[in-house]
């Protein structure tokens, strides 16, 4: 009986822990929008940014193998430049766990848009039987010229979403529109989860302090659909860093004999205003 | 006659008036120390069209210009560091003037 009770709670705790699986990739740094060339630092951390949950190892294989990144660099002013060799491996910890993340220190220099991007390598989730690959982008801005904010990365992102709106000048009340692509066209009615970073981070860690409490955990991620033309549009409760992804935007695939989801991620940053 | 004349100088102030306003966008204008005693100045406006050939003045601290010259068709322009306090002047006409103060100016 006791040992029924057990499974029972078990399952019970399973079936709850349940929808908190939305993961995310992150290319996280504190500020979007920034006045002048200045040093940053980027982090690219594999997690469930809104409960600050489980984080995973970038790049884990169903063998346990963590595997590099694919591809790591920015576009400016219509280049591209590789920084997939200056990425530091880190422990990044959360509130439950700790899981290999990367960062990279670098001074963010030139007026405009730096448009970056990221691919990992898939990483096996054992929970669903599959493997994620998540391409993502965050856009930063210095000095306020628009570049290339609006343009389509491509290589080396086989999927992504296009901003319809500059997604570093968001003040709270403002919403975002963007397109999901793969291969430079439109995912109609593509499935998209949006998260809320509702834990800061301070160094390499998720702080425990919430930014807002959820009117309905079961609720979190929030689920929109993009329209006939890959269209969607998001209004923002509360200023921090929204996350987009768009599941499964790369079609059917497979990697390793499992169903891929290759999945594209943007971060948007929502200011607040006084 | 007269109302014509009238009505086709209206519209054509209301015209002048209309493609002025086009070019009210901000002006923008950001520079960084190049480390080799070199400043580098990149200018545009905030809906992303070019400050190619806007002039570019460097002023000593009684205003005094030191350096002149004109953004280059990538909207750059590259002068030699000043010795005291300094001050960049991007001027793309009234009202489009941006001034940026050296010590605001870092690596």
């Amino acid at each position: 009986m006791k040992k029924l009770v057990l499974l029972l709670s078990l399952v019970v705790a399973f079936g709850l822990s349940a929808p908190a699986y939305a993961h995310f990739q992150t290319i996280y740094t504190p500020q979007s929008a920034l006045s002048k060339t200045q040093k940053i630092n980027i982090k690219l951390i594999f997690t469930h940014p809104w409960e600050a949950g489980h984080t995973m190892d970038i790049g884990k294989d169903q063998s346990g193998t963590i595997h590099p990144p694919i591809a790591f660099g920015f576009m400016h002013k219509g280049k591209k430049k590789d920084l997939i060799e200056t990425l530091k491996a880190i422990t990044f910890t959360s509130l439950s766990n700790e899981g290999r993340a990367y960062d990279v220190n670098m001074k963010l220099k030139g007026m405009g848009d730096h448009v970056f991007y990221f691919v990992p390598a898939p990483y096996y989730e054992g929970a669903e039987d599959i493997y994620i690959q998540q391409c993502t982008k965050a856009i930063y801005n210095i000095a306020g010229a628009p570049t290339d904010w609006d343009a389509l990365v491509g290589d080396p992102l086989p999927v992504e979403i296009i901003p319809l709106d500059k997604p570093y000048s968001i003040w709270k009340g403002m919403s975002f529109r963007g397109v999901v692509t793969c291969g430079g066209k439109p995912v109609p009615d593509a499935e998209i989860e949006v998260t809320y970073m509702n834990h800061n981070i301070e160094g390499n860690k998720f702080v425990t302090k919430e930014n807002m409490e959820i009117p309905q955990p079961d609720l979190v991620p929030i689920g929109i659909k993009a329209d006939s033309n890959g269209e969607f549009s998001f209004t923002f409760p509360n200023a921090g860093w929204w996350g987009f992804c768009a599941l499964g935007a790369g079609g059917d695939l497979k990697y390793n004999g499992k169903e891929l989801s290759q999945d594209a991620v943007l971060w948007v940053q929502v200011v607040d205003i006084k | 006659m007269k109302k014509i004349l009238i009505y086709l100088f209206g519209f054509l102030a209301a015209l002048f008036f209309f493609t002025t306003y086009a070019f009210a966008h901000t002006p923008l204008c950001s520079c960084y120390d190049n480390g080799d005693g070199t400043i580098t100045c990149e200018g545009g406006f905030s809906d992303g069209s070019s400050a190619a050939g806007v002039s570019m003045t460097v002023q000593d601290k009684s205003g005094k210009a030191v350096t002149e010259g004109r953004m280059t068709e990538d909207s750059e322009f590259t002068f030699k560091k000043p010795s005291g306090d300094y001050m960049v002047v991007f001027d793309a006409g009234p009202g489009h003037v941006v001034e940026v103060p050296g010590s605001e100016i870092t690596e």
